[in-house]
């Protein structure tokens, strides 16, 4: 089977792209009615319509995306640390207008909480309880929030930046031949997580911060 | 006569029927060490007899913090992690990553290399569905197909260990590029694996289509309604299985698939018969791709020049490519650094699992086994 060369075809899925994402650009400024207000519409890298949306006003574009623009299929949901808030990006697609579109919701970091979206798409059910298990993000209305990936008895949301995990500290000698109801008071366990905290290993607590360059080893700070 | 015998059984409560029989619902623990879960998937079902009354399945035991590990690694160092993710289709998942890096930096692979990287994709799709036809024979208690599968599978691996250096975890891909070119004579050894595999498919099909036991176990059970499986975010061969003709290298095509039509495969059936046929289709079609590849492999470069360390400029992309379970798709943001602020993973399995409790209620446990084989879970993309 031999095959046009590129340019001609690759073009003109551009252009398609192109006329498609002016036809969605057209169809989300229709929300100014809904919201009171100019959307605000933005494209990502690789042309992606991207429209930031008010936590007050998430279900009613979802509604209206579902309802009137036929996005059927919720692809991903992303929680984000951006230092000074959090946000949560939605990716949706619509079938027949084969479109893809990002929403992006800020979110508070004191008080993390979002509607949640299970009443529009069912299947951000266990998208929104991963979210909220790595970021700590409330999905209110959501039928079953609880932890996904991790333990249920698991402390902190590791996606944060924030999130330091203790490196594992070495006991000095066997748990079991600690006195049992030592070992479950309070002054035992604080006393081994605060000698943890302590004394960080170098490496560990190197790639852990955000941007870092590879360490090797703890080096004190001088090469 | 039997049921007139049993009715007139002296019992001190009263005499019983059998259809009035007292009976308690019952937990069941499947997994996460159960041979047909597919990797260490815990379901907690409640029964009712032999009937299942509720499923809540427990994830993560396979949790790695993938996301994390991202974040703590620059965007090349990054692809070796993606491949431990959906560990049955690793160059597809290396082709997502790099895809969703060069679409945030704006480059443009060199059309070689986009050939390359859509044979060896399709290859594995091949291999796959191949693994994912002959566990699902292994779940139902047949024992031949896994064999059968197994060695058209090894003959893809031995390629790509000639190919990459390694047989299971390749590594082979690289943002603007791929690793190495083809080795000498490996085209005409993957032209003739795939007749190999051509014809070792018709055998296969053979064997199990048109199977009466296979049949009657797969045909009917497990069914998923259009509507329901767009709500629940399914994606590829459980979404196509259901009727909905949805496949990201026809809807938004990517690389080489601009230029090289793919035909979708459907069943309008829903069920996991459909399912396991739209895989068997699928291979037949990534073999034609793969063929197709071969006889137009461009001449030129493998890999854009650009630098080693990448910094991609502040900004954010989503790439999605189809894996052999469903969209595959990275959502990246960068901050101007080597390393990616944040990678998160859209993984076709996590969304193709939720959909399970609503498809167990109602059957009998042998029907699960059926129902788990024919979602394809890799547990790696689940737990990530």
């Amino acid at each position: 089977m031999a095959i046009q060369p590129s340019p001609q075809n690759q073009l003109r899925g551009a252009r398609a792209r192109k006329d498609g994402q002016a036809e969605l650009w057209r169809d989300l400024t229709a929300l100014e009615h809904l919201l009171g207000q100019q959307p605000m519409i933005s494209t990502t890298r690789g042309d992606i319509v991207s429209m930031d949306v008010e936590p007050v006003h998430l279900l009613t574009v979802c509604r209206f995306l579902y309802h009137q623009l036929g996005f059927n299929l919720l692809s991903s949901i992303s929680g984000l640390d951006m230092l000074d808030h959090l946000e949560v990006v939605y990716h949706v697609r619509a079938l027949s207008r084969k479109q893809l579109l990002q929403l992006r919701v800020r979110v508070d970091t004191q008080r993390p909480e979002v509607e949640s979206l299970v009443s529009v798409w069912p299947g951000a059910n266990w998208l929104e309880r991963e979210t909220y298990d790595l970021f700590g993000i409330r999905f209110r209305g959501h039928p079953d929030l609880r932890r996904i990936l991790l333990d249920d008895d698991f402390e902190g949301y590791p996606l944060l930046k924030s999130f330091q995990a203790l490196p594992p500290v070495v006991k000095d000698r066997a748990t079991t031949q600690i006195d049992p109801n030592f070992a479950i008071s309070e002054r035992f366990q604080t006393r081994h997580y605060e000698q943890g905290a302590a004394t960080r290993v170098g490496q560990g607590k190197e790639e852990r911060l955000h941007p870092g360059t590879p360490t090797f080893g703890d080096t004190q700070g001088e090469l | 006569m039997a049921t007139e015998s049993r009715q007139s059984i002296e019992h001190p409560l009263g005499p019983i029927s059998p259809e009035g029989i007292k009976s308690q619902e019952m937990f069941l623990n499947m997994g996460p060490q159960h041979p047909s879960t597919h990797g260490v998937l815990r379901l907690v079902l409640t029964l009712e007899g032999e009937t299942i009354v509720s499923c809540t399945p427990v994830l993560g035991y396979l949790h790695r913090g993938m996301e994390k590990i991202f974040e703590n690694r620059t965007y090349m160092q990054g692809i070796r992690y993606t491949d431990n993710t959906d560990y049955l289709s690793p160059m597809l998942c290396e082709i997502a990553y790099a895809g969703a890096v060069e679409q945030m930096m704006g480059l443009e692979p060199p059309r070689r290399a986009q050939y390359m990287r859509l044979l060896v994709g399709e290859m594995q799709r091949i291999g796959s569905h191949l693994l994912a036809i002959g566990t699902y024979m292994l779940d139902l208690g047949a024992v031949t197909p896994v064999l059968w599968t197994f060695r058209d599978r090894e003959g893809m691996m031995s390629l790509f260990e000639s190919l990459a250096g390694s047989r299971f975890t390749n590594n082979y891909i690289r943002v603007g590029g791929v690793l190495h070119d083809f080795p000498r004579g490996w085209l005409a050894e993957c032209l003739a694996w795939l007749d190999t595999t051509e014809k070792n498919m018709r055998e296969l099909e053979e064997l199990i289509t048109g199977n009466e036991v296979f049949l009657a176990r797969t045909q009917g059970v497990g069914y998923v309604d259009p509507q329901q499986a767009l709500a629940y975010g399914l994606t590829g061969p459980m979404l196509r299985g259901s009727g909905v003709s949805f496949d990201l290298r026809v809807d938004q095509p990517y690389m080489a698939y601009r230029e090289v039509p793919v035909n979708v495969q459907v069943r309008q059936e829903g069920d996991c018969f459909a399912r396991y046929h739209v895989r068997v289709q699928e291979i037949h079609e990534s073999i034609r791709l793969c063929r197709v590849a071969i006889e137009n492999m461009p001449p030129g470069a493998i890999s854009a020049h650009g630098p080693i360390a990448l910094r991609p400029v502040r900004g954010e992309t989503y790439f999605a490519i189809e894996n052999s379970r469903g969209e595959y798709g990275f959502y990246m943001l960068s901050d101007g650094s080597e390393y990616p602020w944040r990678a998160k993973m859209r993984s076709p399995s996590f969304s193709n699992l939720q959909i399970l409790p609503l498809l167990l209620s109602g059957y009998r446990i042998s029907d699960a086994i059926a129902i788990i084989g024919s979602i394809d879970i890799i547990l790696g993309c689940v737990d990530r």
